[in-house]
């Protein structure tokens, strides 16, 4: 009886602790016009997630949150993804520290699995954005590729507490994990997409001969981004400073410090990934923004088996109309190799185009549009006796519902 | 019975012949008109002791505090409802009152009880930029200037501290606390001798499509 008691109180702490979170739900169902190219979830080279036409659940993200007046709190993303080879899973988990405080520079901190805040365009819950569907190169690389498991300290220092108009951040993060980040881009791309990668899970690409070769690299038709192999802690560091909330940059420099000689049974290797993140936003007026995002880097794998450089920029306008949103993005995008190899070709590059319209009938329902234009050539696709440059569109119905406890 | 009708009716008379309106005017160092500054009025005779009675409501709306200075009497009650669709956490370090409230939203706190006087500082420690006041004084005459630093008071003819208060005011500032005697309708203009503090309004003007997570 006694037994029975304590799991009733317990259960009922538990609910009454849930009572107190905050719960968001959002779902996307969608309807696609699909390029004939079909992507790297169906083994294939295109850059667009989706390989067919016809009916998807796009997004369904399950927000968990809660805080405490001590200044801790927590919050927990599933996502339940149609398209992929895991399709439950966490793509956040962490916990929050922000002390109250009266200091004019103030310090906060995270530890978890999250995404260090370099983008000015993923900035709607569950790390979706507000603007379009389909996201910027670089933000979908590192919604793929880049998850942070481990702990970030910032200090910052709130402009109005200064009664200035500029406030600034610092942040500082260490990381385990991360080890393979670079495979993906390397070998297939930049790639076009709102597919965020669940914690540990497997992301399939084309089998490319020089990879998947057993007298090539050997390596399996899939990438783990997530492994640590070296025990090697990661790091970024990154700056904030904004005016008002007129206008904000963020740089970040990202270096994931692997060592490119580490693979595990799988023959997933280590690839030492280091890249400069510059983001930018202005707000022209309450209705119309520009957000832009400039990114440099290199990546290496074994002993410069494969190495690569990396660029990337977008410059995205937003227009608010009432219940509307209208919203353009240009991408440029290029990897460039630099390896010992010639028989693995790894240039790639491309430019997009992606129009967006999305309304509000209220707060739950969401309705939008967008098309997508992008012209690409990677040069692996001539090991697969494809024409290295394509051209894809792909258009896309969105009926976005979101719900709150 | 003769004599309480005497009696109030000399109260009455008493109380129209000494009732009189006072017109302050305030102007900044550089003669633009001082908008939204908080003036009160302290007899410098005791009041006879008044409680208020109803509660005031100091709102949170996009991101904001609404009003950005609230006044108040001592002792009153004021309520922090949540109007956005997102959670607050508000607070104060300051001496008058030191608080935290977690504001969920959709759900009510109990009003909090202001009984000491002073400049209640709040913030949202979600939203770094929220910045509002609570100015909590000992008298039921406190107003704040129009857009042309102008207001008005209804008072009983008399002996007055008169007070004057805005965040962008230094506190160093001449004339901020002075006596002045209301005899008959009076119009008194200040000017402040000192240069604002800077202005941060724009902090007030957060553009409608930020969003919650930038």
């Amino acid at each position: 009886m006694k037994k029975v008691l304590a799991l009733f109180a317990a259960s009922f702490a538990f609910t009454s602790g849930l009572q107190a979170a905050e719960i968001n739900v959002l779902v996307q169902a969608n309807y696609v016009n699909a390029d004939q190219q079909a992507s790297w979830y169906a083994g294939d080279t295109g850059i667009l997630a989706y390989s067919h036409s016809g009916a998807n659940i796009q997004q369904a993200v399950l927000d968990v949150s809660d805080s405490f007046s001590s200044g801790l709190s927590y919050e927990v993303v599933a996502n339940y993804y149609p398209l992929g080879e895991q399709n439950i899973g966490l793509s956040q988990a962490l916990l929050s520290y922000k002390p109250l405080s009266q200091d004019t520079v103030r310090w906060r901190a995270r530890a978890g699995l999250f995404y260090p805040a370099m983008s000015l365009e993923n900035t709607a819950q569950g790390w979706l954005s507000p603007y379009s569907y389909t996201q910027s190169a670089i933000n979908s690389w590192l919604g793929e590729e880049l998850r942070i498991a481990g702990l970030e300290m910032t200090l910052f220092s709130p402009g109005r507490v200064r009664n200035s108009a500029f406030s600034w951040e610092l942040h500082g993060g260490l990381f385990k994990g991360n080890d393979p980040m670079g495979a993906m881009l390397t070998w297939r791309g930049f790639a076009m997409h709102d597919r965020q990668s669940l914690y540990n899970e497997q992301i399939p690409m084309a089998a490319y001969p020089s990879v998947t070769g057993a007298y090539r690299l050997n390596h399996p038709a899939y990438v783990e981004p997530f492994h640590e192999f070296d025990g090697r802690l990661g790091f970024y560091v990154g700056a904030h400073l904004e005016y008002y909330k007129q206008s904000s940059v963020r740089y970040y420099y990202y270096d994931n410090q692997a060592d490119p000689n580490q693979l595990n049974a799988q023959r997933i290797y280590g690839w030492r990934t280091r890249f400069h993140s510059l983001a930018m936003q202005h707000q022209f007026s309450a209705n119309t923004r520009a957000v832009a995002q400039w990114m440099s880097g290199d990546t290496v794998m074994g002993k410069r088996y494969v190495a690569a450089d990396f660029d990337a920029w977008y410059i995205l306008l937003s227009h608010t109309l009432g219940p509307h949103r209208l919203s353009a993005r240009f991408d440029k995008f290029e990897v460039t190799e630099d390896d010992v190899f010639p028989w693995d070709w790894n240039d790639s590059h491309g430019e997009a185009l992606t129009l967006a319209w999305r309304y509000d009938f209220n707060a739950q329902w969401q309705f939008g549009l967008e098309q997508h234009f992008n012209r690409n050539y990677a040069a692996s696709r001539l090991s697969l006796k494809q024409d290295p440059q394509i051209e894809q569109q792909q258009s896309m119905a969105v009926l976005q519902y979101r719900w709150s406890y | 019975m003769q004599k309480f009708f005497l009696l109030f009716f000399l109260t009455q008379l008493n109380s129209l012949v000494s009732a009189a309106e006072l017109h302050i005017e305030l102007h900044t160092q550089d003669n633009q008109a001082m908008p939204n500054a908080v003036i009160y009025l302290t007899p410098t005779k005791a009041l006879s002791p008044s409680t208020p009675h109803s509660v005031a409501i100091m709102d949170q709306i996009d991101r904001q505090f609404s009003p950005h200075i609230l006044v108040v009497q001592k002792d009153s009650q004021i309520r922090f409802p949540n109007s956005d669709s997102i959670k607050h956490h508000v607070y104060s370090f300051s001496p008058a009152k030191t608080f935290e409230l977690q504001l969920y939203r959709g759900l009510d706190a109990n009003p909090l009880l202001f009984s000491k006087t002073g400049i209640v500082e709040l913030g949202c420690n979600i939203h770094d930029w929220m910045l509002g006041y609570v100015l909590v004084v000992d008298t039921p005459y406190f107003a704040k200037t129009n857009r042309q630093g102008q207001t008005q008071f209804d008072l009983v003819e008399g002996e007055y501290r008169l007070n004057i208060w805005h965040p962008r005011i230094k506190a160093n500032s001449k004339n901020l606390e002075q006596i002045i005697v209301v005899n008959g309708d009076t119009s008194l203009h200040f000017q402040l001798d000192q240069a604002l503090l800077p202005d941060v309004n724009q902090y007030e003007a957060v553009p409608a499509d930020v969003n919650d997570y930038e």
